[in-house]
């Protein structure tokens, strides 16, 4: 680059320190966002995919219990009998620490000599095998996972209390589980013992499952064998749940990361295009003096690349920080949903960064190149002439506007080509965010015509010439209020999507949380049929609903089952009014209601049969209809309890509702349930409130992710137009001093800055207003169905409609306030003097 | 509104910019309807006494008094409404606002003055009609050459009845015959209305035609015998 056009550009920056702050943190806010957020997408796939390892490693099939747990016996009558060596007993459950008697852990009983052919536990142990040894051979010995050592302060040879079922049990550690894997690839590991401590400090004689490595003779083989009480599930079967709710949280979060790439090429472009464009005029007069197109495109490309460096380098440390923080928020959200153990960070691959660093060049080369190729072609004249730049400018936004219809036509047909499909749902809801951003600047140059006379009326002379402006300078104002637009309504769609959501989910428990107490437990006969009769005649209260939760696994994966003997009100479920009467006929053993999320995913109806595997077999029962769950993404299965006790033989209650008569004193009649249940603490006794309130704090927990999103696009939204408006009132300087020498009092020029920036921004914020309404259908309807087979209403609340349009006009009023200080402030004879 | 002998009256005025010193004890009057001339050299300080005149910069000592109003008493308010209402000015590099046509350009000024829009454009349309460019309303100041575009300038400049024109090189822009004509339609209309003309100008045609001609040399402000 010739070093005097270098000194020009690099004066260029030095004069406007403001423009070129902007530049920089636009073009880093827009790297940080993108990187940030897929980051924390990497770590979720990661976490998913480590987590699925660990549950399934090499095993191909699981051998289940029908009713919960399986004999010892069966397991030494398949090696023994039926000659299977690869098979591998494990014992799984949740314990409590007396060091940290507030949180479950997972423990895990394993055969160490069995592993290795399965899950390479093995692996992550330390040492020459002695620790696995040992583990063998001393009783109450178990390994443990790094993190809780550290967290804990413990040391090879200390000892832990564990808690179970009210017993407390003292267990040695005599070696960490290394964190390689908990370091490297994001999930925490259980706490391993061998499979006989596991039995002898859990109590029991049976175990959860058999892990097996089979051909497929070796499968048809143990299924002809019919053994009773089990089923024989393929791995991938039994993990098809998690594994597809699996791929549409990471569906989800890579919306998400395309949605921040968008956002950030957006403000890329709009950022370094402003930084070109402003010097068009100068383009022209380098060209006029003998500068060739070619030296003029290589010295804006240099620059480019000078800027977009240092900026994207800013970008990849501010997403790294930010990943921080949206990793945190989305592994707790994956352990929330989908793992009962905690998963931790991940240390991010460098072709992610790579990622952010090639968006970030790219778009800064890409954005200045469109702008300077357009100088370095049209005629030196041309390209010294506003005009011709505006002229060409109205002409692209006409063909943009003209353009989106077809875009629009695609999305629809997308949408309407598939009902089930999540990619494609998400191509049709990038195609309609396509289409508007293309409209916008029409749509703003429409409004601002429309809305002259009235601020004109309003603001005299300067607002007449505000509104002006905004038309005549849609090479300036037509990115950035498409910018603005998008992420607004990003703002806004989330938000309503996010608020309807709450709003289903508060409907929800209201109809599912009839009851006034809840009781539940994790053991085994913990509650007894003597005391839920106590519990009904008790005073005060007026009947209870009997539950029993379990989990089962079928052909089509594992479904959690509900069997339930209603109470004083009902059921406690929203069904979907696609048959009616399901529900009188689900009290009458008909047959069964299914949640949403399984009707969905497997692409069940009404009238359809569902196959259960119960002791007798497997049996067909008739699906009823529909009800709404959104408590878990597993397929929930809800049948009355008797039905399900004839087919499971399982007498067992895990779950009671209590209904207390509000005329009754409400803590007389608690302490008269604390009495009958006795000094029972595997009970525990929550109130409705505890449980909605626990409910909506884990909801709101959840979309903490969404909120830093919208937090995000909202700052996007403020950088972006606020360099855009900054670059169109900073090169006005001179038109202004002309105002003020025409007799322009300096509050009519802030107001002429202010009410521009401020039409700007709510052009923007009213177009954003029915996209982003658009955007929640397209979230509820399509994207949320889709992924996790729930239905909702869409919610057409204000709070998130005004947000959004206060977001858009305070982001531009605040964008104009330097703008406007400046306009008013600057000498104006020293801008009349300056060429 | 309140007669006054001398419309522009500058009484020992003295401009620095840091150390360096512009003007130095000036005093300048000037009457009603009075065309005068201000020459120097390129950097004389010429463009900075118009400036003094019309309030766009403060001076560092001495008065100035402009329609009876002491420029050093008013406010930023104030001085924009003295600009607003009496004041005209016509610059060497046109200055029309490039997003707005010749019509609106003309226009402007007698917005800001809250005239009613109807008698705005029929007065726009007649200067631009007595300027020669009847039919170059809708035309945008690119699309206008440079005489056209600096006759809008005047036009506008005149449209809202100044009392007085300030023009700093008016013709600097221009060719020779489109310099002459210019000039011939500054002092025409001007005298025409009764309209003071303060010009600064290298040209030596309009020297025959101001009624006095002001030299600064070396910061000093000087009436120049003709």
């Amino acid at each position: 680059m010739n070093r005097l056009l270098g000194s020009a550009a690099t004066r260029f920056y030095l004069k406007r320190p403001w423009q070129l702050f902007l530049a920089i943190t636009g073009i880093s806010l827009g790297v940080a966002v993108y990187v940030g957020v897929d980051l924390a997408n990497d770590s979720a796939r990661r976490a998913f995919e480590l987590s699925a390892s660990l549950i399934t490693g090499q095993t191909t099939h699981h051998l289940v219990g029908v009713g919960g747990d399986i004999p010892n016996s069966l397991y030494q009558d398949l090696r023994l009998k039926h000659g299977l060596q690869l098979a591998a007993p494990i014992i799984e459950d949740e314990i409590r620490l007396t060091q940290a008697p507030s949180r479950e852990f997972t423990v895990i009983g394993i055969d160490p000599l069995k592993e290795p052919s399965f899950r390479g536990f093995s692996s992550f142990v330390p040492g020459d095998g002695t620790t696995l040894r040992q583990l063998i051979a001393e009783p109450a010995t178990i390994l443990a996972p790094e993190s809780l050592m550290l967290e804990l302060g413990l040391q090879v040879g200390s000892e832990l209390d564990l808690i179970f079922e009210n017993t407390q049990k003292t267990v040695q550690i005599i070696g960490p589980v290394t964190e390689i894997s908990l370091a490297e690839e994001g999930a925490t590991t259980p706490i391993v013992m061998d499979i006989a401590t596991a039995q002898e400090l859990l109590d029991r004689k049976t175990i959860s499952r058999i892990d097996l490595i089979l051909s497929d003779i070796e499968a048809e083989k143990i299924s002809s064998l019919g053994l009773s009480g089990v089923v024989l599930v393929n791995a991938n079967d039994r993990n098809s749940s998690f594994d597809e709710l699996a791929r549409a949280f990471r569906i989800n979060l890579t919306a998400l990361s395309l949605l921040a790439l968008l956002v950030g090429i957006f403000l890329i472009y709009a950022t370094m295009s402003f930084a070109v464009i402003q010097r068009r005029k100068t383009f022209g007069v380098l060209r006029a003096i003998g500068v060739s197109r070619n030296q003029l495109l290589m010295g804006i490309l240099v620059e480019a690349f000078l800027i977009g460096s240092i900026a994207t380098i800013l970008g990849l440390l501010l997403g790294h920080q930010l990943a921080k923080i949206l990793v945190d928020l989305v592994l707790q959200t994956v352990g929330d949903f989908y793992f009962r153990s905690n998963v931790a960070a991940a240390n991010p691959p460098p072709w992610l960064y790579a990622k952010g660093l090639v968006l970030g060049l790219g778009t800064s080369l890409l954005a200045a190149a469109a702008p300077a190729l357009d100088a370095a072609r049209t005629s030196p004249h041309a390209a010294m002439s506003r005009s011709a730049l505006e002229r060409s400018a109205l002409k692209l936004t006409d063909r943009a506007a003209l353009f989106s219809i077809p875009i629009m036509a695609a999305a629809l047909a997308l949408l309407g080509l598939s009902t089930r499909s999540l990619f494609v749902g998400f191509a049709g809801l990038f195609f309609i965010i396509a289409a508007s951003a293309l409209l916008v600047p029409t749509t703003t140059r429409i409004f601002a015509k429309v809305v002259e006379p009235i601020f004109e009326y309003i603001f005299g002379i300067a607002g007449s010439l505000a509104a002006r402006g905004v038309s005549t300078s849609l090479s300036r104002t037509g990115v950035a209020t498409a910018a603005l637009s998008v992420a607004v309504a990003t703002v806004i769609g989330i938000g309503l999507m996010v608020n309807s959501f709450r709003i289903s989910v508060e409907e929800w428990l209201s109809g599912t949380l009839t009851a006034d107490i809840y009781l539940s437990t994790e053991a085994d006969n913990a509650i007894t049929t003597s005391q839920i009769e106590a519990i009904n005649i008790s005073p005060g209260v007026l009947g209870t609903s009997v539950t029993r939760f379990t989990r089962i696994p079928t052909e089509i994966g594992e479904v959690s089952l509900r069997a339930q003997m209603p109470g004083p009100q009902g059921w406690g479920v929203t069904v979907n009014d696609q048959v009616p009467q399901a529900i009188e006929k689900l009290g009458s053993n008909q047959g069964i209601l299914i949640s949403e999320p399984l009707a969905f995913r497997r692409n069940l109806t009404p009238g359809d049969e569902l196959y259960l595997p119960t002791i007798q077999g497997q049996k067909p029962f008739i699906i009823l209809g529909f009800f709404r769950d959104y408590n878990t993404n597993v397929g929930t299965v809800l049948m009355p309890l008797e039905m399900y006790r004839t087919y499971w033989q399982d007498e067992m209650v895990n779950g009671v509702g209590i209904y207390i008569n509000p005329r009754a004193d409400r803590n007389n009649t608690v302490s008269g349930i604390r009495g009958i249940l006795g000094n029972n603490s595997t009970i525990r006794m929550r109130s409705n409130d505890f449980i909605r309130e626990r409910s909506l704090s884990i909801f709101d927990q959840t979309f903490k992710i969404t909120e830093v999103l919208r937090i995000l696009a909202g700052l996007v939204a403020f950088l972006g137009l606020a360099s855009a408006l900054m670059s169109i009132e900073l090169e006005r300087g001179r038109e202004v001093a002309v105002l003020r020498a025409m007799g322009i009092a300096p509050r009519q020029i802030g107001i002429l800055t202010l009410s521009q920036t401020t039409l700007l921004g709510l052009a923007s914020g009213l177009f954003a207003m029915p996209l982003g309404i658009i955007m929640a259908g397209l979230l509820i309807f399509v994207i949320n169905l889709r992924s996790f087979g729930w239905s909702m209403n869409l919610e057409l609340s204000s709070q998130p409609l005004l947000l959004g349009l206060l977001l858009a006009v305070t982001a531009s009023i605040l964008a104009g306030i330097y703008p406007a200080m400046r306009a008013v402030k600057s000498g104006v004879a020293t801008q009349l003097r300056d060429e | 509104m309140i007669h006054v002998e001398n419309q522009i009256e500058l009484v020992n005025i003295q401009k620095n910019y840091g150390p360096h010193v512009v003007l130095s004890n000036c005093d300048l009057s000037v009457r009603n309807g009075e065309f005068v001339v201000v020459v120097g050299r390129s950097g004389s300080g010429k463009s900075t006494l118009l400036n003094l005149i019309g309030g766009l910069e403060q001076p560092t000592d001495g008065t100035i008094k402009v329609s009876g109003n002491s420029l050093t008493n008013l406010n930023e308010e104030e001085l924009s409404r003295l600009r607003r209402q009496k004041l005209g000015f016509v610059f060497q590099f046109f200055n029309l606002i490039p997003t707005l046509t010749a019509l609106e350009n003309i226009r402007l000024p007698m917005a800001l003055n809250r005239i009613n829009k109807k008698e705005t454009i029929e007065r726009a349309l007649s200067l631009l009609e007595e300027f020669g460019l009847s039919g170059f309303d809708q035309r945008f100041p690119e699309e206008l050459s440079g005489g056209e575009q600096q006759r809008v300038a005047i036009a506008r400049a005149l449209a809202h009845k100044p009392d007085i024109i300030l023009a700093d090189e008016p013709t600097g822009n221009l060719d020779l015959d489109t310099a002459n004509e210019v000039l011939e339609l500054l002092n025409r209309t001007c005298r025409q209305r009764g309209t003071t003309l303060i010009m600064a100008t290298h040209s030596k045609k309009v020297i025959g035609l101001a009624d006095r001609v002001f030299s600064i040399h070396g910061s000093d402000l000087n009436e120049a015998i003709m």
